[in-house]
């Protein structure tokens, strides 16, 4: 292993300051009494650590409702998006179906800023009654990972030879078969990170959320909302929230580590 | 009897049980009640009386000692609600509900100290008397526009009941998110009710002729000052020698800038002149440079409805509002109504200008109530004095009650504010010390309970009810929340160092867009109708109208 | 299997072995229809009732939809918000994108080598990556703004004197809150995807500009850049494009104020739709903005085809 220079020392440790110290503060102020937050000099660990910002925020600001709302729209949307996302991307990789176009066309999806496209879709939910709806939610979410699932899904089914699928075929597999018995055990791995990273994205998207959804099926990231009333940000039912919606991202960013790399960068690195 | 009844009750029959063994006369309902629950006497709500009736509200919603003011307006509140007078609106509207118990009637209501009232008192007493749930919906005060509408467009029915600033009734009206009342006043309201308002706030909630809500809540701005700091001899000397003129309360911007300033450089960083809450879409800035633009003879259009905003009068409010902020509380510009509280009770700033809960939570009498523990306790209660502010003082927002158009119980809905602002449930709403409601009505200001709340109740109701007589009304004109938007925007950019007259005239631009948008003509035929409401000027106030209101 | 060849040529194929027959033809077809159909669900039927929203009345405070030709867009053009914000998130965006990308390449080079920790290391580092863009605003926020945040004050004791700055509320402090909390999200993106790249240069072309004695800025430009170059197009393209939706920070961090000197065009239209209902007046922004958009779209994502599939 090789030994670092200072310099290079230096500036990753600066970075992972850089990095730490905001999160280390948003705990601090969730677990603070609200009696210190004007204190000054500022306080870095409390004397007196307080649960009472979670209870609020997860109660009274409705902050529970809002992490089981996202969890069933998240992982309805992220299972629909990893099935679809897969069979297009087989498709894709294997057949090279709808040429450049169909594919520009998905992938030009990712791309559309929300704010062009939420308002006819606002419109449409209202005529349709899918507004507030978990259904609507699903769908619009399934819809906005659709993109970049099927993108980490070819580039998957492109690293895997085509051999053994041949071999099945000409045994007298059907394509059904051959895919579903050979190709489709063989991306589990590239699934479960595409599957993790669309859950990521839609478990932390807002401005859909803001715009789709009220009483009912509001997400997690719309109850900050809730804490910028003119009465004085709730500083620690901010943070408390904050914090409780950190713990899956973390746990799954953690978990997709390894194949971050390959998921961004799309098949694009060699060797 | 379901479980929550049960539980009622039985607290209730507790109640009884324990007068019961004081040896109270409640020996003849203490038995009724005994006879109900072995079911031997019929459970119909008009079958209890009305004193069980109360016994049961009384332990399932936390009402106040009965011996204390609060308690004795709670208690006449209860007694009007469940005996009568039978033409009484609070008597009838319980009576017309109680067909509708059982239904789930959604509020929206301003998020945190604003939601208390409903959270805790009306609406808990309201479940109790008739069976009608309620739920309490909280948004941030640009959203009780914006949700609303939204919800409208969407049709969701979201809502039954909508707290809306008077002055966006005729956006809403127009846009059909709130239904007229008329027919509902007509079948249901004593209109007796209707007289008991102040003059500035009776035509709030008319438009084209019909009625968009109840007026719920006089926002009525006032100076409140620290009269220790003002009377310090050392003060009025060292004042009277730089200024060569005495330290008084001040009656103009520039001697309120002055003062402010003075206050500041003697007494930096103990205290400052003045605060304010200078936060965007904290609705503060809007209110603020409105009500001193009119006291400086500013006018918003002219006869061709073009704004008048980039005028000498707008520049020169700008500027006072600068010098103010200049002589504030450091963070003066980020901070928001809540917080400037909080350093006026801690006894941080000489001089404020805020809505009516100030002078409740001053007197520490807020306080008292362990549902608003996020306000420090008043280290100044007997050392404020109350006051006019500088020219005119604006009516800063308000509240309506309004009836959602697209709510599936209208009728319940509707009932649920005829009863919440009934002379005496209103009353003793406006007398919670968490209650950000604040008095509206003539028997509020001439109350004797609330006179009693606090030692200097008496001075405070007054100073309330004589700045209502020079007050001036928001802009009540479709269109006014782009309006409002444009100057907070103009103030906001403002404190951050954009020139006054560059500002203002983006912000006269905005206002023009906006009016041309909605229809020059249409928009001046609609001022012109605001123009004749008391409050909409300085010389038209409704003291200069010969309306004033005169407590003793 | 070849027996059913033969039953096959015998001509009696039953229901079932048709369906499988024909579906197996058409079978990369099948696949892509359930993505199609959504997709196509949520793209087209939107789209067109857009269009017909574009021109017409539709706003709240107007009742009825009558006919109004190109007024929309007018109102769109003509409005001095509607400039400024897209001038505004150009400069942000490129702004962010340029400092992401020159953080995250000093990160990657300081990075490329295996060290003991260095696994830890990476995972902090790419934590932002998974936090909603709203708790990144709400971090920033708590640090940043007066009274609670302790800033000013750290400031002051690096510094020596007093720090009494308006990070949410000064021009131009603004500008500079809003890029770090953007800069702190996004650096690891960048991070990750040169470091991926800069992983696979082949050592053998260092150790022979090493035994060459090669310096190591030429190394850095003869050997090290060209082969990052597809990275790198990849890398900025996919950042730049979400980069000009910003949104989410400025919603929570500054509301895009003062006044609006945080109005990035999301923001803009999002305040003209949903706060202001000027619905029609929004949708006409967003097609304008969207049109805007589909061109550097269309330019960048085909460059990046071309490098995927060469």
């Amino acid at each position: 292993m090789a030994r670092l220079p200072i310099g290079r020392i230096l500036f990753i440790g600066l970075y992972l300051l850089f990095v730490l110290v905001p999160l280390y503060w948003m705990f601090i102020t969730s677990i603070k009494p609200s009696d210190d937050y004007l204190a000054v000099p500022p306080i870095w660990v409390p004397k007196q650590p307080t649960l009472v910002h979670y209870s609020a925020a997860l109660f009274a600001y409705r902050g529970l409702q809002g992490l089981i709302n996202s969890l069933i729209i998240s992982l309805s949307a992220t299972a629909l998006s990893a099935l679809f996302g897969t069979l297009m991307a087989y498709s894709f990789a294997r057949f090279n179906t709808g040429g450049k176009h169909l594919a520009f066309w998905v992938l030009s999806q990712r791309f559309l800023p929300p704010v062009a496209v939420v308002l006819p879709i606002f419109l449409i939910y209202r005529i349709l009654g899918l507004h507030d709806t978990y259904f609507g939610m699903i769908i619009a979410y399934t819809v906005f990972t659709l993109p970049v699932s099927v993108w980490m899904m070819f580039a998957y089914f492109r690293g895997i030879p085509k051999s053994m699928e041949e071999a099945a075929l000409v045994d007298g597999c059907s394509r059904w078969m051959s895919f579903r018995k050979i190709a489709l055990p063989l991306a589990i791995p590239g699934i479960v990170a595409a599957a993790i990273f669309a859950f990521i994205a839609c478990w932390t998207e807002f401005f859909f959320a803001l715009i789709l959804t009220s009483r009912y099926t509001f997400t997690l990231p719309t109850v900050f909302r809730a804490f910028l009333g003119f009465q004085g940000a709730q500083y620690g039912e901010a943070s408390a929230l904050a914090i409780v919606s950190l713990v899956p991202s973390i746990i799954l960013g953690t978990l997709v580590q390894k194949h971050l790399v390959r998921g961004l960068t799309l098949g694009a690195v060699r060797g | 009897m379901n479980d929550r009844q049960k539980r009622d009750f039985e607290a209730g029959l507790k109640a009884e049980v324990d007068a019961w063994l004081r040896g109270e006369p409640t020996r003849r309902d203490f038995i009724k009640k005994f006879g109900q629950m072995t079911g031997m006497i019929a459970v119909a709500g008009s079958i209890i009386p009305a004193t069980a009736q109360w016994a049961l509200a009384q332990a399932a919603v936390d009402l106040a000692d009965p011996s204390t003011p609060l308690g004795k307006a709670q208690a006449a509140a209860m007694k009007a609600s469940t005996e009568g007078p039978a033409d009484g609106s609070a008597y009838r509207a319980v009576q017309a509900a109680k067909q509708y118990s059982g239904v789930t009637l959604n509020m929206t209501y301003e998020a945190g100290l604003q939601a208390l009232d409903p959270r805790n008192y009306s609406g808990p007493v309201w479940e109790q008397l008739t069976g009608i749930k309620t739920n309490v919906v909280e948004l941030s005060h640009p959203d009780q526009y914006s949700k609303p509408v939204a919800e409208h467009i969407a049709a969701s029915g979201a809502y039954d009941i909508l707290d809306i600033e008077p002055a966006w009734t005729p956006s809403l009206a127009d846009g059909g998110v709130i239904a007229p009342l008329d027919d509902y006043i007509a079948k249901y309201l004593n209109t007796a009710d209707l007289e008991d308002y102040h003059p500035l706030y009776k035509a709030l909630p008319t438009y084209k002729g019909k009625v968009w809500g109840f007026f719920d809540d006089g926002d009525i701005f006032a100076l409140y000052y620290r009269k220790d700091i003002f009377e310090d001899p050392k003060m009025k000397d060292a004042y009277q020698a730089k200024f060569n003129k005495a330290l008084e309360v001040p009656k103009t911007w520039e001697d309120y800038a002055q003062v402010a300033q003075f206050i500041t450089d003697q007494m930096a960083p103990n205290v400052y002149g003045a605060g304010h809450f200078r936060k965007a879409g904290s609705p503060g800035n809007q209110y603020d440079f409105l009500q001193q633009f009119r006291a400086n003879n500013g006018k918003f259009f002219d006869e061709n409805m073009k704004a008048q905003l980039a005028t000498p009068e707008g520049i020169k409010t700008l500027e006072n509002m600068l010098a103010a902020n200049k002589a504030s509380i450091p963070g003066n510009n980020e901070l928001d109504a809540v917080s400037l509280w909080a350093a006026w009770l801690q006894g941080k700033v000489a001089m404020i200008y805020s809505w009516p809960p100030t002078g409740r939570m001053t007197a520490g009498y807020s306080q008292s109530d362990k549902a608003i523990n996020f306000i420090p306790q008043s280290t100044i209660a007997d050392k404020v004095g109350y006051a006019i502010v500088p020219g005119n003082p604006e009516h800063a927002t308000g509240y309506n009650k309004a009836l959602a158009a697209d709510s599936a119980n209208l009728d319940a809905a509707y009932l649920f504010m005829q009863w919440a602002v009934s002379p005496p449930v209103s009353l003793s709403r406006v007398m919670l010390p968490y209650a950000l409601r604040d008095p509206y009505r003539l028997s509020h200001f001439k109350s004797d309970l609330y006179a009693s709340l606090f030692p200097t109740a008496k001075d405070y109701l007054r100073n309330l009810n004589n700045s209502a007589n020079v007050g001036l009304l928001d802009m009540i004109m479709p269109g006014w929340q782009d309006y409002a938007l444009s100057i907070d925007r103009m103030c906001t950019s403002v404190w951050a160092g954009t020139d006054p007259k560059a500002a203002l005239e983006t912000a006269a631009a905005e206002w023009d867009v906006t009016t041309d948008r909605l229809g020059v003509d249409s928009q001046k035929a609609f001022f012109e109708e605001y123009k004749k409401l008391p409050g909409s000027s300085a010389d038209h106030t409704v003291e200069k109208m010969g309306l004033a209101v005169k407590l003793d | 299997m070849a027996q059913v060849g033969n039953m096959k040529q015998a001509g009696s194929l039953s229901r079932l072995e048709a369906l499988s027959e024909w579906s197996d033809r058409h079978f990369k077809w099948l696949l892509v229809v359930p993505a199609v159909v959504l997709i196509l669900a949520l793209s087209v039927y939107p789209l067109l009732f857009s269009i017909w929203v574009l021109f017409v009345n539709y706003d709240f405070q107007i009742p009825g939809h009558a006919f109004v030709g190109l007024k929309n867009f007018q109102q769109v053009l003509v409005d001095p918000v509607a400039r400024w914000s897209l001038w505004l998130t150009i400069a942000l965006s490129v702004t962010n994108v340029a400092i992401e990308f020159l953080l995250g390449l000093a990160l990657a080079l300081t990075m490329v080598k295996t060290f003991r920790g260095r696994g830890l290391v990476m995972s902090i580092i790419i934590v932002p990556l998974f936090i909603s863009p709203v708790i990144v605003g709400q971090a920033w926020t708590l640090l940043l703004q007066r009274p609670f945040g302790p800033t000013n004050y750290l400031l002051g004791l690096l510094t020596g004197h007093e720090v009494a700055i308006g990070w949410l509320t000064e021009s131009p402090w603004l500008y500079f809150s809003l890029i770090i909390a953007d800069v702190w999200q996004w650096t690891p993106f960048m991070f990750v995807i040169l470091l991926a790249g800069l992983t696979s240069i082949p050592p053998n072309l260092y150790e022979a500009a090493e035994i060459d004695g090669v310096g190591d800025w030429q190394v850095f430009r003869r050997i090290t850049l060209p082969f990052l170059g597809p990275m790198i197009t990849l890398a900025i393209t996919f950042r730049l494009l979400d980069a000009i939706k910003l949104f989410d920070t400025i919603f929570i961090m500054t509301g895009g104020g003062p006044g609006t000197k945080t109005y990035t065009s999301s923001f803009y239209l999002y305040t003209v739709g949903f706060t202001q209902f000027h619905l029609s007046q929004a949708t006409a922004g967003s097609w304008i903005f969207l049109a805007l958009t589909i061109v550097v779209v269309t330019a960048l994502v085909r460059k990046l085809l071309e490098v995927d599939q060469s």
